[in-house]
């Protein structure tokens, strides 16, 4: 009687402890679908009542039931890598940055590019290489602060330090911004030295996430510069780049293949702001720089192709003149490039993307290098200034801003989006702390008709002119296209601004439609390839094969409270794992019965059969279930997502299944063994008679 | 029911004929990848897929390769999958310069050449060719540490020559099924394209066919016991025999759960069921002629033990008697 309630025990505990592991699991499906249908009913006091009642168990049940991987239930994956070449290349003086030390960081950055290598031992590597030979120590480019101190080991210290900060901080800062966005349940995880793994289920505009993740953040307000010294130094750089004296350059031009200058002249027509009215007052400027025109032989038509086409930057720029209260264009009516007088006053910059890209490389390329002045420097506007037709090249305004900052993000304590009430655009409205409050009053104040730049990740979003001294710490950015983009950038303000910038590595996007269809076609073939077994067991092992049926659904029962007590993830290759794991669990029975069968065979009874069948498989089950359970391992700690899913269910599988297959269906075989020792294995008949 | 017992099968005396037979289709495994070449998925090349799914457009490969070439985006390769009109459009890392925003571009062009609603994207996949390259190493090894392990397990729970067989069968399998899914895949039948779900496969493969292997071992080992006095090859021969119907059976029940995930397991499970489906195939053979043939052999020419000759003498001393 004692043994027949241990066999009980065998059975059913596992059971009841499945049970109460898999409870949240339907707690938590069942108050879904209350909580999809109150919401459904878009009956506020309904979803309020469901909330109050239900809000905190829905939650609990939740957090402890099986997790669905983002393959099942939709959602994304992002990979980011934190930037650390571009960290150590900012923490470097500035104004000790020479070529060495550009090739140094260029070679590393080329170097951990394919790999997941140390980025710090790298750069070491490559200062060693290639600067030291040129007599170059870490102390000619980094100050740690306190010059005592100073050595190549404080110096790689401080580095290391700055670049753990960096990674910590970034990923405090993804927390923040998911969080505030109100994206839930995410998981966050560091992987190796400079990675993060944002897991974000349910996300369906991953458009908006990836704004959300990939910004840096780095908020500045810079003086704007649109002044003279700007356009002399495109004017140096057209002679830099246009070594060739005036008569050849004319005589060339007249060859010019005229596709090409079509082409530039295309890009630049769409963002010429010229009203017909401007023409008249521009004609007179024309004509008085016209003495002085080397192009002057030429049609007039011709002239402003002729420059172009010798001349590589200011073409790359639409560059307008602020003359009385017109704008004209500085290249072709202004002729200012062609007699390098330039006048001083205010100016426009427009160019198109690609046209920007081009001109930044330009310009620090060796040749034009110093031709910027210092403490200067070219941003593009962050949104198209003038809507042009979607395929084309957009057109974007750029400022020339004071490279050193009047002040940063970090003096931000809020921001809120809002509407400006003067034309109802969407804004974000900041806040600042007493001290940058104090900063930007002596700024504004120090700076009345001019204008100041708002900078985020080096794009200008918006360049108002100061109209008064601001003396609250109170600030607006506007430039965002709608009342969304506002909010996504109030949330990237509020986090912060990242000490070095990201990127997104890898990236996996599931819809939500996409994965149900991989959950029903998943859950079907399972179920199919479930029903074949079961029928081929019962056929060929009869009740042998109903014990072991019913040990493999105790089997999978187990599997799957098993994930939900380890809080591991189902994704589709889980399922393939759960399913491999029935093909192992019923392999496992086929090698007791077939040893059963065997030993009756040789005549033993049933009872002796039964004992020596289970005993003599053990070995075999055991060894061949270790050997599927290193492979299991091995995929478990080098896969990534969901082949680690794979891994988990096969591992957990197992377990179960030695479990199930040796312990649970011989208890089973025991409490329905009947009164006369006949138990069908499927065995002929004759082997008993 | 019963399908096979009592048998007395001579498996192993083919085994020559088998091994020069196993040796072709290993050469093959090693050849066709690096003749015809493995389609790698783009988890190991690096670069982007986005599956669309357009309402009432199917079969409208033309038409989308159109719209993205036009946004400056080459090198695509569009396939249907799931539904007739949900594609996934590919773009390999190698296949743009730098600069262009892949994903970018194919989803506004396509928004913006069809109408809004009419686009839905089911998925994107976008991955750095350093991912890509980290993944692929990362794979092989998990294959070669996987191999390594079960050898030592094995060496280690039955005989150092044991080890050794279960590793030649397990190299064989992977060799083997390689060379039926270049050829398969280069055939366009099936989507078996190399990506982390296919080393999933693999590294079952490779637990299954050990575990085939494990299972004949086991009875060798029990048999060595019992028959002190029997001739190795005889013994095999006993053992593979006396395991023949579970072999069978198990196998069968295996081949059913694959077969069913193979046609009805979607484009996302088909590739994996198959691959595994030659895979086990291949496992079961591998374990009752390569692992114990490997066995024989390093016992004759390694170990110089004359194994063979002494099976050949008692073969004849029965058949006089």
């Amino acid at each position: 009687m004692k043994q027949t309630w241990s066999r009980y025990l065998i059975i059913f505990a596992p059971l009841v402890i499945a049970g109460i592991l898999l409870w949240p699991t339907f707690r938590s499906y069942q108050l879904g679908k209350e909580k999809a249908a109150a919401e459904a009913s878009k009956d506020t006091v309904r979803i309020n009542n469901f909330m109050r009642d239900n809000g905190e168990s829905y939650r609990n049940a939740k957090n402890s039931s099986v997790k669905l991987g983002l393959d099942l239930q939709g959602g994304m994956y992002v990979m980011l890598e934190v930037d650390i070449v571009k960290l150590i290349e900012e923490s470097a003086l500035r104004e000790s940055v020479d070529e060495t030390f550009a090739e140094v960081i260029a070679k590393t950055k080329s170097e951990t590019e394919s790999s997941d290598d140390n980025v710090l031992e790298a750069f070491l590597r490559n200062f060693k290489a290639i600067a030291e030979p040129k007599g170059r120590s870490l102390i000619s480019y980094f100050d740690i602060g306190d010059s005592k101190e100073i050595s190549d080991a404080s110096i790689i210290d401080k580095l290391k330090r700055d670049i753990d900060d960096a990674v910590n901080q970034a990923m405090e800062v993804m927390r923040q911004r998911v969080d505030k966005f109100g994206v839930s349940e995410v998981s966050i995880q560091k992987q190796g030295a400079r990675r993060i793994v944002l897991e974000l289920p349910g996300v369906s505009n991953e458009k908006e996430m990836r704004d959300l993740l990939s910004g840096t953040a780095r908020l500045e307000f810079k003086l704007v510069r649109n002044n003279q010294d700007i356009v002399k130094a495109l004017y140096a750089a057209d002679k830099a780049l246009a070594p060739k004296n005036v008569a050849e350059a004319i005589k060339d031009t007249a060859k010019t293949d005229t596709t090409v200058v079509a082409k530039s002249d295309s890009t630049k027509s769409d963002s010429t702001k010229t009203d017909s009215t401007k023409a008249d007052s521009t004609a007179k400027a024309q004509a008085a720089a016209d003495t002085t025109n080397p192009y002057a032989k030429l049609p007039k038509d011709q002239q402003a192709k002729a420059y172009m086409a010798d001349h590589k930057v200011s073409t790359l720029l639409q560059v307008l003149f602020k003359n009385g209260n017109q704008y004209i264009d500085a290249a072709t009516q202004g002729g200012f490039f062609m007699t390098g007088n330039i006048p001083d006053g205010d100016y426009l910059f427009f160019t198109t993307r690609s046209g920007f890209d081009k001109l930044m490389q330009l310009l620090s390329t060796d040749r034009l290098k110093g031709v910027m002045p210092a403490d200067l420097q070219l941003v593009r506007s962050a949104k198209p200034e003038i809507s042009t037709e979607k395929s084309m090249d957009p057109t974007y305004q750029v400022y020339c801003v004071k490279r050193e900052a009047e002040l940063t993000g970090d003096a931000i304590t809020d921001a809120i989006p809002t509407f400006d009430p003067m034309d109802n655009r969407p804004v974000v409205s900041m806040q600042m702390d007493v001290d940058g409050a104090e900063r930007w009053a002596a700024v504004t104040g120090a700076n009345i008709k001019k204008q100041i730049a708002i900078i985020l990740d080096d794009q200008v979003y918006s360049a108002p002119v100061v109209q008064s001294k601001i003396p609250n710490g109170s600030s607006q950015i506007s430039g965002m296209a709608d009342a969304k983009e506002a909010n996504l950038l109030s949330v990237i303000l509020k986090a912060g601004a990242l000490k070095a910038p990201v990127k997104i590595i890898e990236e996996r996007v599931v819809g939500p439609s996409l994965g149900e269809d991989n959950i029903q076609s998943g859950i079907n073939a399972s179920l199919f390839a479930v029903l074949l077994v079961i029928a081929f067991m019962v056929l060929y092992y009869r009740t042998g094969g109903m014990i072991a049926n019913l040990a493999v659904i105790i089997n999978v029962i187990l599997i799957i409270a098993g994930l939900a007590a380890l809080s591991g993830t189902l994704t589709l290759p889980g399922i393939g794992g759960i399913i491999l794991t029935i093909g192992m669990a019923v392999d496992a029975n086929i090698l007791i019965f077939e040893r059963i069968r065997e030993e009756l065979r040789r005549g033993r009874g049933m009872r002796s059969a039964i004992d020596e069948g289970f005993s003599k498989a053990l070995s075999a089950i055991v060894d061949s279930n270790i050997t599927t359970a290193l492979t299991g391992i091995i995929l478990y700690f080098l896969g990534t997502g969901p082949i680690q899913g794979f891994a988990l269910t096969l591992l957990l599988g197992i377990a179960t299944t030695m479990f199930t297959a040796i312990i649970v269906s011989r208890a089973m075989m025991e409490l329905t063994m009947p009164e006369n020792g006949n138990y069908n294995f499927g065995q002929p008949k004759d082997i008993n008679a | 029911m019963q399908f096979l017992h009592g048998t007395n099968i001579d498996f192993l005396g083919k085994r020559k004929t088998l091994i020069y037979f196993s040796l072709v289709l290993n050469a093959l495994g090693i050849i066709l990848p690096l003749v015809l070449g493995l389609k790698f998925g783009i988890d190991f090349t690096g670069g982007t897929e986005v599956g669309v799914e357009l309402s009432g457009k199917a079969n409208a490969t033309a038409e989308i390769r159109e719209i993205v070439e036009k946004g400056g985006v080459f090198g695509i390769e569009i396939k249907s999958f799931g539904r007739d009109n949900q594609y996934l459009i590919r773009v390999p890392a190698d296949a743009y310069g730098a600069g262009v925003d892949v994903r970018k571009t194919v989803e506004e062009r396509l928004q913006q050449s069809m109408s809004a609603e009419t686009v839905k994207i089911l998925m994107v996949n976008n991955i750095g060719a350093k991912v890509g390259s980290e993944l692929r190493t990362a794979a092989l090894i998990a294959v070669v540490l996987a191999i390594l392990a079960i050898m030592l397990y094995i060496a280690f729970r039955f005989e150092f020559t044991f080890g050794i067989g279960a590793a030649v069968a397990i190299i064989h399998d992977v060799l083997v099924t390689l060379a039926f899914v270049t050829i398969l895949s280069k055939l366009g039948i099936l989507n078996l394209e190399m990506n982390t779900a296919m080393i999933a496969a693999f590294l079952t493969v490779i637990g299954f066919s050990v575990n085939d292997t494990v299972i004949i071992f086991d009875r060798v080992r029990e048999n060595l016991e019992k028959h002190k006095a029997m001739n190795l090859i005889q013994l095999m021969n006993l053992s593979i025999n006396e395991t023949l119907s579970r072999t069978v059976n198990t196998v069968m029940t295996v081949v059913l759960v694959l077969l069913t995930m193979t046609l009805f397991g979607g484009e996302g499970l088909e590739g994996f069921a198959f691959t595994m489906l030659i895979g086990i195939v291949t496992g079961t053979y591998s374990s009752i002629y390569i692992a114990s043939a490997f066995v024989i052999w390093y016992i004759q020419n390694v170990q110089k033990k004359d194994i063979e000759g002494e099976y050949e003498s008692q073969k004849s001393r029965l058949a006089k008697a």
